[in-house]
């Protein structure tokens, strides 16, 4: 298809070109034609002025009235230039010089014959003149001048004709290549409509396709969405009802075990009061002093145990209920006054938090401070006592919307087995000599992927880790203040 | 002389009835109380004609039940002319905020927070048991 265009387009500057040489050709053409036609008028100008002179002579010579001298004179002015013309034309065209020396030697002999007369009557010897034009030397000069002239006069309108002609032909060509050139250009004008028109059907196509394809894509997208909202929700409610209903019968369990001990207790009174009587079976003793206590201990631990387990979860499913509100948050005053808040922490211990200046982002403050807060809590309780604490909170804008934060720390690192486990509930690595129930980063993670970041975490044993975080400069909310 | 209040204790969980009645036994409240262990038969204890002729009431409701929610009960007790005057205590496992304002929204009088930790659960039984030793139940 272009190639067929370029081709057009070759043509037409091939078109125009020709036309443009044509037009040149038939101007020069024209010129030499009007060059012609000049050395014509210059021949028989020649011819005249050569007639005007003899009639001079000849009526200078009858009356002897030398005022007939002036048209002589006049007549021989006005030759000269015209024969000079005819020089120029015979070194132009070599073809011409012949005919044209002919009339040249012709004229310069008739000149002389008239020139010795007119002489030899203006010295009173009219005889000898008369006798000189009776000789009929003159005369045989003229006739043979008339026949020269004509004879360059038949070869000029020759010339002339063909040179007209050719004109003609050049002008018909010019003619017929710019028919040719509007023809081309009507070609090309409906080649481009044509392929335009191609073009615009072929984009509109590509781009109802695109449209179906997008429209399909969207449904499916709010279909996905809707199934993981309802499984999410379904997951939420399923951690609520079961941390509930858990806890009704530990309610039990633990009401149940203070009454058995305040039962114990009684009882114990009891055997006191019968041992300062008589001697009480050790074995008595021993269950209600030793194995009872021991047991009511585990008992009550354990469940405290599972309390905290299952508070854990159901605020774990509280905050995957909470409304989010994104506003916008200076991060950078943020991670400092968690910075400030760990200080006594950090000073005991001689380790130091920098909070780089960090970007803003629009999101929801309470997720926010909850994984910045876990983080650096998390840096601070896991140093290594070794060496003096560095943690760093720097973080960029990164392009396509999206803000990186990273807490860096140079603590007791973690091994690549337990890069995912931390991140589960209830789950911990390391070696267990600090506080916790395993809740800190499960509640980040789930922070986190509720504000649509991510977390990552690159971490070293014995080295240090760095959290890296990475969130939607603006947190944009499916309906306003819902759930992600 | 006006008839001592009758207590009704809607609790599916026989331990932890047993545990609320003994604490409130132990404030020295030694009114009446009647258990259910479902919602339908104390409905239909609460809208029998005996019942209605026969006040005053304080009622004591858990939430979590098999048959209905507790909450049904609290809409049903708070829209009928005569039993909506009895004062109900919600004492329950769930300590969340809609159902507590729903509760509330509803027409309950005192919201109870069953604690886990045994103390705090006795204590706040004999506590509520103070309470009841004072509180006034209307004539219903």
């Amino acid at each position: 298809m272009s190639a067929m265009l370029i081709l057009v387009f070759g043509l037409l500057i091939l078109v125009n070109a020709t036309t443009f040489v044509m037009i040149q050709r038939t101007a020069s053409v024209n010129q030499t034609i009007e060059h012609a036609q000049q050395m014509r008028r210059a021949s028989r100008t020649t011819l005249i002025s050569m007639l005007n002179a003899e009639t001079a002579q000849r009526g200078f010579l009858l009356t002897g009235r030398s005022d007939f001298l002036q048209p002589y004179r006049d007549a021989r002015a006005e030759m000269e230039p015209a024969v000079a013309f005819l020089d120029e034309g015979a070194i132009q065209d070599p073809t011409l010089k012949a005919p044209i020396e002919r009339i040249h030697r012709l004229a310069d002999l008739k000149w002389a014959e008239m020139e010795r007369t007119v002489t030899l009557a203006q010295q009173g010897r009219i005889g000898q003149s008369i006798q000189s034009v009776r000789s009929g030397e003159g005369k045989r000069y003229m006739d043979e001048l008339r026949v020269a002239v004509e004879d360059f006069d038949t070869i000029k309108s020759t010339r002339i004709a063909e040179r007209s002609r050719a004109s003609e032909r050049f002008g018909v060509l010019t003619v017929t290549m710019n028919a040719i050139a509007g023809l081309l250009v009507i070609v090309l004008a409906l080649l481009s409509a044509w392929m335009v028109r191609r073009y615009v059907s072929e984009i509109q196509g590509a781009r109802a396709t695109l449209d179906a394809a997008n429209a399909g894509l969207e449904d499916k997208i709010r279909e996905r969405t809707g199934d993981l909202m309802r499984a999410n929700e379904e997951i939420q409610r399923f951690a609520y009802i079961v941390s509930h209903d858990l806890r009704a019968p530990l309610v039990n369990v633990m009401g149940y075990t203070s009454e058995l001990e305040q039962a114990g207790k009684i009882v114990d009174k009891a055997i006191a009061d019968a041992e300062k009587t008589r001697a009480v079976d050790p074995d008595v003793v021993m269950a209600i002093r030793e194995d009872m206590p021991e047991a009511i201990g585990f008992i009550r631990a354990s469940t405290e145990k599972m309390d905290r387990l299952i508070n854990a979860i159901l605020k774990l499913s509280r905050e995957g209920r909470r409304n989010l509100l994104p506003e916008t948050l200076d991060m950078t005053a943020m991670a400092q006054n968690i910075a400030n808040s760990v200080h006594h922490q950090t000073e005991a211990s001689g380790a130091r938090i920098e909070v780089q200046p960090l970007p803003e982002i629009e999101s929801d403050r309470i997720s926010m401070e909850q994984i910045m807060g876990n983080l650096i809590d998390n840096a601070v309780k896991y140093l290594d006592v070794s060496r003096p604490g560095e943690i760093v909170v720097s973080g960029e804008d990164v392009p396509g919307g999206w803000v990186v934060y990273r807490v860096a720390d140079n603590g007791r690192g973690i091994a690549p087995r337990d890069h995912e486990r931390i991140f589960e509930l209830f789950r911990r690595s390391g070696k267990q000599d600090r506080s916790g129930e395993g809740l800190g980063l499960a509640f980040v993670r789930n922070s986190v992927r509720r504000i649509g970041g991510t977390i990552d975490i690159e971490s070293e044993l014995g080295k240090g880790s760095t959290f890296l975080l990475k969130f939607p400069k603006r947190l944009i909310l499916a309906e306003p203040g819902g759930a992600l | 002389m006006t008839q001592p209040v009758k207590i009704i204790m809607v609790e599916d969980d026989h331990g932890h009835a047993k545990l609320i009645e003994k604490n409130i036994r132990r404030a020295n409240i030694n009114n009446e109380i009647k258990h259910f262990d479902e919602g339908g038969a104390a409905l239909d204890y609460l809208f029998s004609e005996e019942i209605l002729a026969n006040g005053p009431l304080l009622i004591l409701l858990d939430l979590n039940l098999p048959d209905m929610s507790g909450t049904d009960i609290l809409e049903k007790v708070k829209s009928n002319d005569r039993l909506k005057r009895a004062p109900v205590v919600v004492l329950t496992t769930t300590d969340d905020k809609v159902e507590i304002q729903r509760c509330y929204d509803l027409g309950c009088n005192v919201y109870i927070t069953k604690p886990v930790d045994y103390e705090s659960f006795a204590g706040a039984i004999r506590q509520l048991g103070l309470f009841l030793s004072v509180i006034q139940a209307p004539e219903i």
